[in-house]
């Protein structure tokens, strides 16, 4: 069974700067919809890499794209040659990025960020509008209901919906 | 004081309007009352039912595979 946030866990409390992006931001932000992954967006030098695999090392990370989802087994050399990382593990899904579609890299995509508190961890979160940014320049067919509901939570927000702290 | 750019302008020009954004999103079949419930949660709460849903997901997609 899934469970995302420890997932979370793991990976922060390794130290790993990292930025939540995709479908689980738009979660942050009140989106109804139900995701199976995360995905986080950070810088892909092979020792924050190396500290992910660390991190993860006794949930099994597997590489759930490659056939027969081959073990994570990083080295040195071999960190430096991803651009993404796309992870199964025991707790769920992971999809690690070095870039954001209409953001940029680690450094932009951080700028684009805010903090939010859940459960005692400081997450990094793409802000609703850094989302918008990003789905619209995505602009995938299956990114068309999030993106229809990213634009009516900031209409909501705008509009001064009661938001909680 | 501030003036407005041609950047600006067509910033606010691409930007849904509030009320288009929310019709939108109510034509398309979103349920904007559940959007708006979802802001006056905190992101914890917010996290713990996407939780509760994700577990009754995989429960049916495991039942399904049986």
């Amino acid at each position: 069974m899934s469970d995302l946030l420890s997932l979370l866990r793991r990976v922060s409390e390794a130290g790993i700067e990292f930025v939540i992006v995709g479908g689980f931001a738009g979660i942050v932000h009140g989106c109804t919809y139900v995701t199976q992954d995360i995905d986080i967006c950070c810088a892909f030098a092979p020792d924050t890499l190396l500290a992910l695999q660390e991190a993860l090392a006794d949930l099994h990370p597997v590489h759930r794209m490659t056939p027969g989802r081959k073990p994570l087994e990083l080295t040195a050399e071999s960190a430096g040659r991803f651009a993404n990382l796309y992870l199964d593990t025991d707790l769920g899904r992971l999809d690690c990025l070095s870039t954001v579609e209409g953001l940029g890299d680690f450094a932009q995509v951080k700028a684009a960020s805010e903090p939010v508190e859940v459960e005692g961890m400081r997450l990094n979160v793409l802000t609703l509008d850094a989302l918008i940014q990003s789905r619209q320049a995505l602009n995938r067919p299956r990114d068309r209901e999030a993106l229809k509901q990213l634009q009516a939570l900031r209409a909501l927000k705008e509009g001064g919906a009661k938001e909680s702290p | 004081m501030a003036t407005e750019t041609t950047s600006d302008k067509q910033a606010g020009k691409n930007r849904v309007q509030p009320l288009d954004a929310i019709q939108a999103a109510a034509d398309y079949g979103i349920d904007v009352a559940q959007l708006r419930d979802n802001l006056a949660l905190t992101v914890a709460e917010r996290l713990r039912r996407h939780q509760i849903a994700l577990n009754t997901v995989e429960k049916l997609q495991k039942a399904t595979r049986r």
